[in-house]
């Protein structure tokens, strides 16, 4: 498990994390963080990467309660499988476990041939992580790029 | 009390892994022995033994899809439920359990 808790930096570049996104909605929230990813060159189309997002998004929630939302998309429009993190000021309406807006966006984007274990492992420790509600009040209350990794790499 | 259980959603990337550990932290919190085996994007993990699957009082499938090795728990006392009602209410889920066992023992 150690050698999961430093390796988050492979799936999260730091300028894939936006928290102080200017977004109305559930929709511009995933595609400003998607067109994050794309600057980065870890998804290459953004249109395919998006269906997919939204055909997993059509198949249930993805608000996890607690004001976050981890929508995730298998894609072949995916290069590298990676992360991308954003906080909106304003709540935005989204289909979650406890009916209230969303402001954290955990927005997971996995490379459709992914066979890299170690990559999906961890996006599965992140995941769980979320279950606990101290890392979800972290993750929430994060002021800084530093302190929200910090939150997702918790050993709980 | 003994519970085993599975998780497995669509994807298989994230709700299999929350609702896995939003059950374990509900079902320990109680007092209770619990192991949830996932099936998920990377294969199966923490796979249930022949042994805990007759120990355990009761199964939990926390499942969207059908999951595999369903047979294992032909004989067991199985609840099956979305992920989402795992992920949503694990605590209430673990008590509704409890006072299932309890009125099926008395």
């Amino acid at each position: 498990m150690e050698e999961l808790e430093v390796k988050l930096s492979e799936l999260l570049d730091e300028t894939a994390i936006d928290l102080e996104m200017d977004v109305q909605s559930k929709h511009e929230a995933i595609e400003r963080l998607t067109d994050l990813l794309v600057f980065n060159g870890v998804i290459e189309s953004k249109a395919t990467f998006l269906e997919d997002v939204y055909e997993r998004e059509a198949q249930g929630l993805t608000g996890i309660g607690n004001g976050i939302a981890i929508p995730h998309g298998k894609s072949a429009g995916v290069q590298k499988t990676s992360i991308a993190i954003g906080r909106s000021k304003n709540g935005l309406e989204w289909e979650t476990l406890d009916e209230e807006p969303v402001q954290t966006i955990i927005l997971f984007a996995v490379k459709e041939s992914d066979k890299n274990n170690f990559h999906l492992k961890l996006l599965a420790k992140i995941a769980g992580a979320l279950a606990d509600e101290e890392v979800c009040h972290q993750v929430k209350n994060a002021g800084s790029v530093e302190e929200i990794i910090r939150a997702l790499q918790e050993e709980k | 009390m003994k519970i085993v259980g599975v998780a497995a959603c669509t994807a298989g990337i994230a709700h299999t892994y929350l609702a896995k550990e939003k059950l374990v932290k509900a079902a320990q919190e109680a007092g209770h022995i619990v192991k949830i085996e996932t099936q998920g994007t990377i294969g199966t993990e923490d796979e249930l033994t022949a042994k805990e699957i007759t120990d355990a009082d009761v199964v939990i499938i926390a499942a969207d899809i059908s999951i595999s090795g369903r047979e294992r728990f032909k004989d067991k006392k199985v609840i099956q439920i979305p992920t989402h009602i795992a992920m949503k209410s694990p605590k209430a889920l673990v008590k509704k359990i409890e006072a299932e066992l309890n009125a099926a023992s008395e």
